[in-house]
């Protein structure tokens, strides 16, 4: 039992969660971290992880396939460095949901929410701020830093809705690969702004006189634990190093890439690595060519030329963070996972562009495009202690509809929850009507991605 | 049985412990329990007895049915809660039960007849799935639930072993439960058991007490074990404790007396002073005095304006010798813009008028604007709501319909008002029967049939209907049963409705009478916790039996004026500001620091976002820019939640996106992200460096540094400071200051920084941050 009343107490007066968590968390002692890698507006799992090479011209893109490093696995040759390590991570090719729309589908995806219907606001927490808030009812975290952070992180479709926004990511968003890269909050680097900080402290400890008033057991005991870590977190020169990337070597940062994703991912690991256990990085913006995000319409971009143009970026950090998680021994404790809300349409359509850029032609040509497809998709997983190098489930000869071992968000969060030490089947959260709301509502851990 | 307690409680002995007087109980409940078995014998002579093994043999007289005995332990063993069997649609692993056991029809369906046969196995008990399960002894996800030697687990055995009844037309009912005891003045730290008595049709009692599931509703003050077994903890005060068996509710209310002496209360203000001092000298818990002229004003002015006293208004207030001064200050605060401003916020939050489009711009200025000067006209609150639920028409031509435009379908506005105006959370009974509740899904049909003949049109405005009484029946078909039913308020019976009557204005008609039970007393209470950050039952909007209010006299009487008052808002904060019980100091005394619910004390409250940040502004001279707001608007007269985007302030700080009825949306309580803010925000330190801002301004006065300090002090805090702290600040301000490579700064750029770091400092305190 990890939940005792000392934990309950530093935090919770929103007190949500149910004694019946009892036995529901694993000890803290060994606690487990995740990556989640999010492709927003999915990824075209035909075109990548689960590619259907008989399938006659209106389905097949011009990507070949090739072999990997696992015998029988085949990728397309969008993914030539994936294909050397696909012995570390397992695919899972029967993942399917039940919206189409992006806001339905991340919600479905990330919060278990089963409304196939899109709205602007998430109704449930995503896992990542579910689990934020059950790893704060633990005993203290001794680390510095938050405990959720999101490099570049999902932020549109999802959140910590009823959870509050103290569960919400510490969110970096500026680009790691830029020269002068900032994190705001942390580490303050001029140590005359240092000194004027703790200065001000002192100045503001002498002169507060109101203590007695205050119930030390609750909320102002919450209050000053906060202001002390927040001075942790702006003077420790700990917390500025997880964030450095120039304390890692050239060649390291070669590896994943010198791109806002690849290096995105590398502070990832770097975080993992300083002890942080929830990690999200969105690869989105510009390098996924025009409108940003992998939502390859026709219109707003040609499905093939965006592949060509976005892969190799994509191909390059994911399999470096993989490989990198396996070498520095990281592989037991870490979870990486790669995936988007859906997939895209098997079958390929053609419509006018609506402008150029980056892997769209002019506005009013005709281009491929897939459109958006949540009946079946891919998500990979690696590390986590994982037997890897497998393939779960199947989608049929067009990739359409799954055929075998059909897995929905409710096994996907579940699964993740588990590597996290948490049973999702025994947990539930008081929504804002203070019903007690499960996290995950239907579902249970894929047994081939659960140690 | 209350009367023996109360004599053993004040008997020439003196106080008698708890544990002694839970044994004296005991002693008295077996002949009780002899009595019903007598009865049962006779009346269900020589059943089967001979059959079974184990059983306390009296129990082996009675036929076991499914509804009255199984349910229960399944119910006790947690088996069918959302998170196990019970999860919606599917159950878990395939095994589905009903919510609670509140649908036993279907559950015995499932247990009988489903998973091919192997749940239950009459030839062989103790070989069913469903016990080697719940026993663990097949390996169960949720671990062992019952224990084979358990008396839950033997009526399990035997109830298969007799061929699973059901039950028949001829069972008795359950009809009620009753705890004993009822009602108890307990001290910290003790415990009592409790007795469940479960009363059926045919006059038939049984002891349930091993079956039922207890609950207190305030868990820091005292805590009930799955036997019964309740023991208060360190808080004194008033708690209940839920007892729940098969769908039946009652409750064990405690009193906790601390016992120390009351001496001096302050005189008596009005009716609330009379029924708060009257409690706290029966738990003894001594109040705290009641606080100066200048803490009295900081906090009468956040609670009613949303805002800081300015200085001339301290000085004048300070000055002047009426003894009258503070309810002329409350009678003024009710009269300014800034009072309609805040409490305009607060309601259209939970009224949702949020903003998801563009285009709603319109419609939810037009709202706010509308509860804003309805406030600041003081339409009486019945009137209020009447308009809210009956509008009909086009936003810009009646803004209350702009609620409609953000619930949209029946139940959702039903769930809303109920939750909103009545204090009662009708949500959990749309699929089961409310658990801790008399609310069925009928009377929840019923109520949202009152929304069922709102009719709409498209109007030229996307996404903007016109809304108007649609002629015919109101009524709402329960999917399941198939069952029609007409509107009918809680508790009440369906009134006659004819076709062209609109529903909605009969269902404001009965929240507007003076019977209504919920109506005012959802209204006080919400008010109560604003101005004493704990509602008088808690959360403010879960009224009902099984969660008694702290002391119903109180919610009683605040209702009973608020009614008479003929709904006057106003009314009702002048009546809890003026009280003395509002009045009283933050600082505990020896006594009562423990004192979380009888008001013996204030409880300091955090300023809200938009507070903070009109306080922070005011304080710093800075101003916050509101996209296509005029230049000087105040966080808390915005019009709705769009603005906590561009003022990244306001979100950290909790201020609600207007997605739920309930208040609990706004985040009052404290995060690692708000000190980050308060400490490194581009936001907070561009204000203190504000061009023209207080910092600046000072550091350039020819005013003496004291006078400055004496400013700063007024501003935040309204007072003057002390020796000490016009000391302290004093010499930070004149202190030479060095930059990094440890040469002086130039004398005028220090000093700017100086008073930057004075204000930072300032703003960081509680005392700035709290209203107390």
């Amino acid at each position: 039992m990890q939940i005792g009343l000392t934990g309950m107490a530093t935090l919770s007066w929103p007190a949500l969660l149910k004694i019946r968590a009892e036995n529901a968390l694993k000890p803290n002692s060994e606690k487990k971290a995740i990556i989640m890698v999010w492709l927003p507006g999915g990824q075209s799992h035909v075109d990548t992880y689960d590619p259907k090479p008989e399938i006659g011209s209106e389905y097949r893109g011009p990507f070949k396939t090739i072999s990997t490093n696992v015998p029988g696995m085949q990728l397309t040759e969008l993914l030539p460095m994936n294909a050397k390590i696909a012995d570390k991570f397992t695919i899972l090719r029967s993942m399917n949901q039940k919206a189409g729309g992006h806001p339905a589908g991340s919600m479905q995806m990330l919060s278990g929410d089963s409304d196939e219907r899109d709205k602007p606001k998430p109704r449930l927490p995503d896992w990542m701020s579910v689990a934020h808030y059950l790893r704060g009812q633990g005993e203290k975290r001794q680390n510095p830093l938050p405990n959720y952070i999101g490099v570049n992180p999902p932020l549109e479709y999802n959140g910590p809705a009823y959870l509050g926004d103290a569960y919400a990511p510490f969110a970096v968003s500026d680009d790691p690969n830029r020269p002068n890269f900032q994190v705001p909050n942390i580490g303050l680097s001029d140590p005359a702004e240092m000194k004027r900080l703790s200065d001000r402290l002192a100045l503001r400890r002498s002169l507060d006189k109101l203590e007695r008033a205050f119930d030390k057991e609750g909320e102002l005991g919450a209050l000053d634990e906060f202001e002390s870590q927040a001075m942790t977190l702006l003077t420790n020169p700990q917390t500025r190093d997880a964030f450095d990337l120039g304390k890692e070597d050239a060649a390291t940062r070669d590896r994943y890439g010198r791109n806002r994703w690849g290096q995105q991912l590398l502070l990832a690991r770097r975080l993992v690595e300083s002890g942080v256990e929830i990690v999200t990085s969105s690869l989105s913006g510009p390098l996924c060519g025009r409108v940003g995000n992998w939502d390859d319409h026709a219109v707003n971009q040609h499905q093939f030329e965006a592949l060509r143009f976005r892969m190799p970026n994509y191909d390059r950090a994911v399999s470096a963070l993989i490989e990198d998680i396996y070498a520095r021994g990281l592989d037991k404790r870490v979870l990486v996972v790669v995936t988007g809300e859906f997939g895209r349409t098997p079958k390929i359509s053609f419509e006018r562009s609506t402008g150029a850029g980056d892997a769209s032609a002019a506005a009013g040509v005709l281009q491929p495009g897939r459109d958006h497809w949540p009946r079946a998709f891919s998500n990979i997983w690696a590390g986590g202690g994982l037997q890897t190098g497998g393939i779960i489930g199947a989608s049929d000869k067009r990739g359409e509809d799954v055929i075998e071992r059909p897995c929905g968000p409710g096994d996907f969060l579940a699964t993740i929850y588990h590597h996290l030490g948490i049973d999702s089947s025994k947990i539930t959260i008081d929504d804002f009507n203070g019903r007690p709301t499960p996290i995950v509502d239907h579902g249970k851990p894929i047994p081939e991605l659960i140690v | 049985m209350e009367r023996w307690n109360a004599d053993a409680l004040h008997g020439a002995n003196g106080w008698i412990g708890q544990e002694q007087k839970s044994r004296m109980l005991l002693k008295l409940a077996p002949s009780a329990f002899r009595m019903t078995l007598l009865f049962r014998k006779l009346f269900f002579p020589c059943l089967l007895a001979s059959l079974f093994f184990s059983v306390r043999a009296e129990e082996t007289s009675k036929p076991l049915n499914f509804v009255n005995d199984i349910a229960p332990i399944l119910t006790k063993a947690d088996c069918n809660t959302g998170g196990c069997h019970a999860k919606a649609i599917t159950g878990q692993r395939g095994f589905r039960l009903s919510l609670l056991g509140f649908e036993p029809e279907d559950d015995y369906e499932h247990i009988v007849k489903e998973g091919r046969g192997r749940r239950v196995f009459p030839q062989a008990p103790d070989q069913s799935l469903l016990l080697l399960k719940a026993a663990n002894i097949v390996p169960h996800g949720g671990g062992k639930k019952l224990d084979p030697q358990s008396e839950g687990y033997q009526t399990l055995v035997r109830w298969i072993g007799e061929g699973m009844p059901y039950s028949s037309e001829n069972d008795a009912t359950l009809t009620a439960i009753e705890v004993e005891p009822k009602k108890l003045a307990m001290k910290v730290n003790t415990t009592q058991a409790l007795k469940v008595v479960a009363r059926y049709s045919d006059g038939s009692t049984r002891d349930v007490t091993a079956m039922s599931l207890f609950e207190a509703n305030d868990r820091s003050m005292a805590e009930a074990d799955a036997t019964g077994l309740v023991k208060t903890l360190g808080l004194p005060g008033n708690v209940a404790v839920m007892v729940r068996y098969s769908g039946k509710v009652s409750t064990f209310s405690i009193s906790i007396p601390l016992g120390a002496p009351v001496d001096a209360l302050p005189p008596s203000k009005n009716f609330i002073d009379d029924l708060v001092f009257a409690n706290l000298k029966e738990i003894g818990v001594p109040p705290s005095p009641v606080i100066d002229d200048a803490t009295f004003l900081r906090r009468v002015t956040l609670d009613i304006a949303g805002r800081l006293p300015t200085i001339a208004e301290t000085e004048a207030f300070l000055a002047s010798t009426d003894p009258k001064k503070r309810d002329l200050a409350i009678n003024q605060l009710l009269t300014t813009p800034d009072y309609a401003d805040y409490f305009a916020n607060k309601w259209t939050a939970l009224l949702k008028n949020k903003r998801e489009d563009a285009a709603d711009i319109t419609a939810n200025f037009a709202f706010h604007a509308w509860m804003r000067d309805s406030l600041l006209a003081n339409l009486p609150y019945d009137a209020l709501v009447r308009q809210i639920l009956g509008a009909t028409g086009t936003i810009v031509s009646n803004p209350p319909v702009a609620w409609y435009k953000r619930v949209k379908e029946p139940n959702l506005q039903q769930e809303d008002v109920a939750q909103l105006f009545l204090g009662v959370r009708m949500q959990c009974a749309q699929c089961h029967h409310h658990p801790f509740e008399r609310w069925s899904q009928r009377d929840y049909h019923a109520l949202t049939a009152f929304f069922t003949q709102v009719g709409r049109k498209p109007t030229a405005i996307a996404g903007e209907d016109l809304i108007f009484h649609k002629r015919g029946t109101a009524l709402v078909e329960n999917k399941k049963t198939m069952e029609k039913v007409m509107p009918a308020a809680l508790g009440q019976t369906p009134p006659k409705i004819l076709p062209d009557e609109d529903p909605r204005l009969l269902l404001a008609d009965w929240m507007g009478e003076s019977s209504n039970p919920f109506f005012a007393k959802a209204l006080v209470n919400r008010y109560w916790k604003h101005f004493f950050k704990r509602g008088l039952v808690e959360p403010e909007d879960d009224i009902r039996d099984t969660n008694p209010a702290t002391n119903p006299e109180l919610l009683d009487a605040l209702a009973k004026h608020f009614i008479e008052s003929d709904f006057d808002l106003k009314a009702v904060i002048r009546v809890i500001t003026q009280s003395q019980t509002y009045q009283l100091s933050a600082m505990p005394n020896e006594h009562n620091a423990v004192d979380r619910q009888n008001f013996s004390h204030f409880y300091p409250k955090r300023l809200q976002a938009e507070v903070l940040l009109d306080s922070i502004d005011m304080l710093t001279g800075a101003k916050t820019d509101f996209a296509d707001l005029p230049a000087g608007t105040r966080a808390i007269s915005l019009p709705d939640n769009s603005y906590n985007r561009a003022a990244p302030f306001l979100k950290v700080f909790g201020r609600p996106e207007g997605a739920s009825v309930c208040e609990c949306e706004r985040v009052q309580s404290s995060s690692l992200a708000q000190s980050l803010h308060l400490m490194n925000s581009a936001e907070v330190k561009g204000k203190l460096a504000f061009a023209g801002g207080r910092a600046d301004r000072l550091s350039k006065s020819e005013a003496p540094v004291a006078e400055t300090i004496r400013e700063i002090y007024l501003a935040a805090f309204n007072r003057e400071p002390s020796g000490e702290e016009l000391s302290i600040a004093e010499d930070h301000i004149v202190k030479e200051r060095l930059d990094a490579a440890g040469k002086p700064i130039a004398p005028a750029v220090a000093k700017k920084l100086a008073y930057e770091d004075l204000l930072w400092a300032i703003l960081s305190t509680k005392e700035f941050l709290y209203n107390h």
